[in-house]
């Protein structure tokens, strides 16, 4: 579904029609592209650690899955709730980079590989500001909780109490599920496909999957915790809330997809710790002194 | 400007350094009983152009390389001798750049021998 | 860390065509690089020697798909000087002007693809591609086709504009120069492009001198050589253009040279309809018997969008006796060995793309 909106939205800004062949409006075209893949004849890689390179993807999908699984779509719609759901958030996704390395790496293919080593480049450069911004947010709810995240937005979003953060989140939140223009990895004018080069056709669907869910998780974590979850005006149900939140939000993420250029994975380490680290450990004391001291 | 093989290196950096500065090709015309070599040099500031004109035996195809004094003579030398049989002297052998590995032998001599496909054509 | 050798191509999103480059890379920085072509090789100068003059355009026009009228013109020009043919005055005015709109076409085309080289989804492409056609209807009505027109004729072109197509172009034309202005803000207002572009891949006057390029990437680098200016063909020297010269020579020079030589080009062609004047412009027809020319040699250079074009035809009887191209990407290209040094791995793509190359044209 999200595929075929932002499928959509490109052709706009492209002049052009987009899919509009399968189903109503093409709406059923990543559904088609799913079955033509999975019906392909898959690769056996000479090169490859068939093991490592046969499960690092799987569990890259269940890692998402089990991330979306522990935010809170609803009071009472949510798999766990528990004291430390976002920080446990965070330890599961942060493992995505290293299971693309895992997976880049065992491949055997030389770009795969210098994608596998550029996605440990980028983990070093937003992973830390993006803590800096949670830690924040904790010190705001005072706990991890995410329910009580949520709960304490009905003054104020969390987006006006600090914009800053906010900007710094989306920005490395964008860097970690690879949109453009941080999608170094799998820089289709440099490495090819990087670590998905010699991706069986199967595979390659569920890295389409793969990719659509993350922008879900990642665009309903972003509502969560900074344009207040369910939270809204009453005659609406709380979960349409939230849904309408996580589209706007990818919508973004769309647009910029379709007007930025690539940056270069050294210019990104330099914004990460030269712009971002400073910036959120400002963020980090000016909430400090307004919200707790 | 006609030249003989013996004097064209030092004609070369003659050219260059009178303000010759830009090579636009080297190329060869195969005449049957003779085959011309072709250097192409021409002067920016002046707008003037001048033609080497080298002429080789069937028998005996070398020329000398120029790439001391132009380094774009370079892939226009491999073309030159792949294409010619041309052989170039005082160069290190390199790969073939146009034609295929094994290489076919002058392929815009008059004498290259057409496959059996093209005669229809 | 250690070296790493890469195959970049045959097949790569990046190579613009079928080019192999081996690149040995030291972590994401680019050691040395070495290309290999010749997967397109077809042997056309051989091809054109087995054929009639007037046979020739076509594969003239195969070699560089982008601008194909170019190449035609300039086999067809080296023709007529080896016939002693004088092409009709309004023939040349026409010539010129679809030459300048091919040359825009080819533009228009090289800002496409930078933008995807720089890993932007084809939005600048698909941009550029859209008024790309805009161009390619104009010369589809003044030649009846799109890609390959095959419209010189010996002496003339093989038939005159359409009546309306003066009030029609220059409608185009200002709808290109408004869409030029467009991407000029859209990309340059971009913090991203000029982080990318600016300083990088230089080339200096001297070595770009000593490596022989010609064309946009000649002129970036501050050499002031246009074969239009130096060597004036046609009714060039009657009308009023400037060739654009940057100094820098990076990446971002020779991006904005192309787009400056697109509105000189829009400028070009206005002033041509201008001072056209009206007349005959058909040229002889094709079936005729060319006049026997035996061992005449002539040498005709012409400015292609991509750089310079020279043939060197020697004349025979009915057929070229011996046919050579110079063909500026070949050359060109040559130049990303030198370029490549010390890039990073993204650059080297953004640097390719700089260069423009049509793989048609580098293989012949």
């Amino acid at each position: 579904m999200f595929g075929w909106i932002e499928r959509k939205i490109i052709a706009k800004a492209q002049y052009r029609h987009g899919p509009t062949y399968v189903g109503k409006y093409g709406i059923l075209q990543n559904f088609a592209d799913l079955v033509k893949l999975f019906s392909k004849a898959s690769l056996d890689l000479d090169n490859a650690d068939s093991i490592l390179y046969g499960t690092a993807l799987p569990i890259l999908i269940s890692i998402t899955i089990f991330t979306v699984l522990l935010l809170p779509i609803f009071p009472s719609l949510q798999a766990t709730n528990i004291g430390f759901g976002l920080l446990l958030v965070f330890v599961v996704i942060a493992f995505m980079p290293i299971m693309i390395f895992l997976s880049g790496f065992a491949s055997g293919n030389k770009f795969a590989d210098i994608s596998a080593q550029r996605s440990i480049l980028m983990l070093l450069s937003y992973e830390i500001p993006l803590m800096l911004v949670i830690a924040a947010i904790g010190l705001i709810s005072k706990g991890y909780n995410l329910q009580n995240i949520i709960a304490m937005q009905s003054n104020a979003y969390y987006i006006v109490l600090m914009p800053i953060g906010f900007f710094i989140f989306f920005i490395a939140m964008l860097a970690e599920i690879e949109r453009p223009p941080f999608d170094l990895m799998e820089a289709d004018s440099e490495l090819i496909a990087g670590w998905i080069t010699d991706m069986s056709p199967a595979y390659y669907a569920l890295v389409l999957f793969l990719d659509y869910s993350k922008v879900f998780m990642s665009s309903l974590l972003i509502s969560i915790l900074f344009l207040g979850g369910w939270l809204g005006p009453a005659p609406i149900p709380g979960v349409v809330w939230l849904i309408i939140k996580a589209i706007i939000i990818a919508v973004i993420a769309v647009i910029i997809r379709a007007t930025t250029f690539r940056m270069r994975i050294d210019r990104i380490l330099r914004m990460g710790w030269l712009i971002l680290i400073p910036l959120s450990l400002i963020n980090l004391i000016i909430t400090y002194i307004l919200f707790v001291g | 400007m006609k030249i003989k093989r013996e004097e064209l290196l030092q004609k070369v950096s003659e050219m260059k350094t009178a303000g010759y500065s830009y090579l636009v090709k080297i190329t060869a015309v195969d005449y049957v009983d003779h085959v011309t070599a072709l250097y192409f040099l021409r002067d920016i500031d002046k707008r003037k152009d001048e033609i080497l004109e080298v002429e080789l035996m069937p028998a005996d195809l070398w020329v000398p390389t120029i790439m001391k004094d132009y380094t774009s003579a370079d892939w226009y030398e491999r073309e030159m001798s792949e294409m010619f049989d041309i052989s170039i002297k005082g160069r290190k052998a390199s790969r073939l750049l146009l034609e295929k590995w094994d290489g076919l032998s002058g392929p815009l001599r008059k004498s290259f021998a057409w496959g059996e496909d093209y005669k229809s054509m | 860390m250690s070296i790493t050798r890469i195959n970049i191509g045959p097949i790569h999103p990046s190579t613009h065509g079928v080019m192999r480059l081996v690149a040995d890379i030291d972590g994401d920085t680019i050691e040395r690089i070495e290309p290999h072509i010749g997967f397109l090789h077809r042997g056309v100068e051989k091809l054109t020697e087995t054929r009639m003059y007037m046979q020739n355009p076509p594969y003239m026009e195969k070699l560089d798909y982008l601008a194909p009228m170019s190449y035609d013109e300039a086999y067809v020009a080296a023709v007529e000087q080896a016939m002693g043919i004088e092409v009709k005055e309004r023939a040349m005015y026409i010539r010129v002007i679809l030459l300048e709109l091919q040359r825009i076409a080819s533009h228009l085309f090289f800002i496409g693809t930078i933008g995807n080289d720089l890993g932007q989804m084809f939005t600048l492409f698909m941009w550029a591609y859209m008024d790309r056609d805009k161009v390619l209807d104009l010369l589809q009505e003044a030649t009846g086709s799109r890609m390959f027109y095959v419209n010189m004729r010996l002496g003339g072109l093989i038939s005159d504009l359409p009546p309306d197509f003066e009030e029609r172009a220059l409608n185009t034309l200002d709808y290109i120069e408004k869409r030029v202005r467009e991407y000029e803000l859209f990309i340059e207002k971009n913090p991203v492009f000029k982080e990318r572009m600016k300083n990088i891949g230089i080339l200096t006057p001297e070595k770009a001198i000593d490596l022989g390029v010609t064309g946009p990437v000649l002129r970036a680098s501050g050499v002031q050589y246009d074969v239009r200016k130096n060597l004036p063909y046609y009714v060039y020297d009657k009308l009023h253009f400037e060739t654009k010269i940057l100094t820098r020579g990076d990446n971002f020079s020779r991006y904005k040279v192309r787009l400056l030589e697109m509105r000189e080009s829009i400028r070009l062609i206005k002033t041509a309809f201008k001072t056209m004047p009206t007349g005959d412009a058909i040229g002889m027809p094709v079936k005729l018997r060319s006049p026997p020319t035996k061992n005449k040699i002539s040498i005709v250079s012409r400015e292609a969008p991509k750089g310079e074009v020279m043939m060197y035809l020697v004349a025979d009887d009915q057929k070229p006796y011996r046919l050579s191209i110079r063909s500026p990407n070949f050359i060109n290209l040559t130049a990303i060995t030198h370029l490549a040094k010390g890039l990073r791995m993204a650059d080297l793509f953004a640097t390719l793309g700089t260069l423009d190359l049509v793989m048609g044209c580098v293989d012949r």
